[in-house]
């Protein structure tokens, strides 16, 4: 009776949680910067996650609750819980008074490129919004992060994205607007 | 709301993340200057250009298979509970089906039957399809007052409605204007799954009636419309003899609002909604398909039915007479 009940919990899990690895890995690649390591924070994030899985209550938001284990796997590999965004906030800020406008005629590859070019701790956030399309407050439970720090790091992650583009476009001979 | 407010809260606007108000003034903005909605134009399709670029990052298979197999080792499940669980037609009666399916004959031919009986109404689907010549996919082309009719019917309409206290009925008024439109809300509530009905009524936009219904989803504004297909909905300017359900659904986009529009023979259901393409196609698809079911059977039980073969133009057309 019990090892039918851990079939059909597997079962579920398989179907439903396993679902999100495409996403949950792309994720985990902008964390990581390395295909490799990132496919061993997948491995280890479903592992916790079918751990827990008996608590989980079905019917509730699957996704957020992987992002959540992901980024607590990660947060715990690289042993210093959360990280210090702080002092790189502050940097940035100062950087990125300017907002140019959104260039146009770039391909995906410039825009994965310039992606791959803004610090982790902004890029990651912007990936989850606007790539994953988790909601703010989805994205701040997943990062365990202030709702305001998440609106602040969006803003000036996708603020950086469009500066590095901009630089791009002028560099290869396209117009951007002043 | 000037254009930095503007721009500052693009983005937002663009996730569903603004109140429903701000939603509205954001596109009042956008309506009147062109570089904020050129720049709400530049950003959605950087955001699309992202998703399109990362979306082409996988694991390798040797990886989702390890993942597998360390999940069912710490599941503690055997080879062949694992096979078991890959093999979902192994489970439940068919399981037992399986060991007996060779002992009896007449279980074989059944399958072999309904295989058959799959592959001709599948054959019969394709053909269906194959069966409209580019000529008859050009006569179910809508036309451009029925497109901005419904754009300006959602932002105009819907708008008032954003904090409307729901749920709504269809008033039974609407009989007069489309009796198979008598409790829409009903029927559309299947697909209506997470979307908050605040209104439903028949309105008018431009020179068309249409049977509306309004709902909101986190900051956006989403339109159910139902209208007639008479001869200013097409751009052909006549209704053509078949419905464009074989096409699938038809999708432009306005103003910055996403549309997209399924036929049947006598009418056409239109999904409108502020929310990006990518959740309008999604939306559409669900919203509509109910509706549309509904509509097909009311007309085909009114003795209406398509007439694909030998349509050769608007001369044949007899549903335009009525």
């Amino acid at each position: 009776m019990e090892q039918n009940d851990k079939l059909r919990r597997l079962e579920i899990f398989e179907a439903d949680a396993l679902g999100f690895s495409t996403q949950l890995f792309r994720v985990a690649l902008r964390v990581c910067r390395d295909r490799e390591q990132a496919e061993d924070l997948i491995q280890e994030t479903y592992l916790q996650a079918w751990r827990s899985f008996h608590r989980f209550e079905i019917g509730t938001n699957l996704r957020a609750w992987l992002y959540k284990i992901l980024f607590n796997v990660h947060y715990s590999e690289v042993r210093r819980g959360r990280p210090e965004l702080a002092p790189i906030e502050e940097m940035i800020a100062e950087t990125i008074a300017y907002d140019p406008p959104t260039p146009q005629h770039l391909t995906e590859e410039d825009v994965l490129a310039a992606l791959e070019r803004i610090p982790r701790d902004f890029q990651v956030p912007v990936v989850l919004a606007d790539v994953e399309e988790l909601s703010y407050r989805e994205i701040a439970d997943a990062l365990q992060i202030p709702l305001g720090t998440v609106m602040s790091r969006l803003s000036r992650g996708r603020k950086l994205l469009r500066m590095e583009l901009a630089n791009y476009a002028r560099g290869a001979g396209y117009q951007v607007a002043n | 709301m000037d254009c930095q407010n503007f721009k500052e809260l693009l983005d937002s606007y663009l996730c569903g993340e603004l109140a429903v108000e701000t939603n509205h003034t954001m596109l009042c903005h956008a309506e009147r200057c062109c570089v904020c909605r050129g720049e709400m134009a530049a950003r959605r399709r950087l955001r699309a250009s992202l998703r399109s670029a990362c979306s082409k990052e996988k694991m390798s298979d040797q990886a989702m298979e390890s993942l597998r197999a360390r999940i069912r080792s710490e599941a503690g499940v055997g080879a062949q509970a694992a096979r078991i669980v890959n093999g979902k037609w192994m489970r439940g009666w068919f399981g037992g089906l399986s060991k007996a399916w060779f002992l009896t004959p007449a279980v074989v031919a059944l399958l072999l039957v309904a295989a058959l009986g799959l592959y001709v109404l599948r054959r019969g689907n394709s053909d269906e399809v194959r069966r409209l010549t580019p000529e008859q996919i050009k006569a179910l082309e809508l036309s451009g007052s029925l497109m901005a009719d419904s754009a300006s019917g959602h932002r105009g309409c819907a708008v008032h409605f954003v904090n409307a206290a729901g749920p709504a009925e269809m008033p039974d008024s609407v009989r007069e204007y489309d009796p198979a439109c008598v409790g829409l809300e009903k029927i559309a509530a299947e697909g209506a799954g997470g979307l908050l009905l605040r209104a439903a009524h028949v309105c008018e936009s431009g020179d068309r009636k249409f049977a509306h219904l309004v709902y909101t989803r986190g900051g956006g504004l989403v339109s159910l419309f139902v209208t007639v297909r008479d001869c200013q909905a097409l751009k052909s300017g006549a209704a053509p003899p078949f419905s464009g359900l074989s096409l699938g659904p038809q999708r432009f986009t306005l103003d910055h609002i996403a549309v997209g529009a399924y036929q049947t023979l006598k009418r056409i259901v239109l999904v409108a909604s502020d929310l990006s393409e990518d959740e309008t196609g999604a939306l559409l698809e669900r919203l509509a398909r109910p509706v549309v079911e509904h509509l097909r059977k009311t007309e085909a039980g009114a003795g209406l039915e398509e007439r694909l073969v030998g349509f050769e133009g608007r001369e044949k057309n007899e549903f335009n007479r009525d």
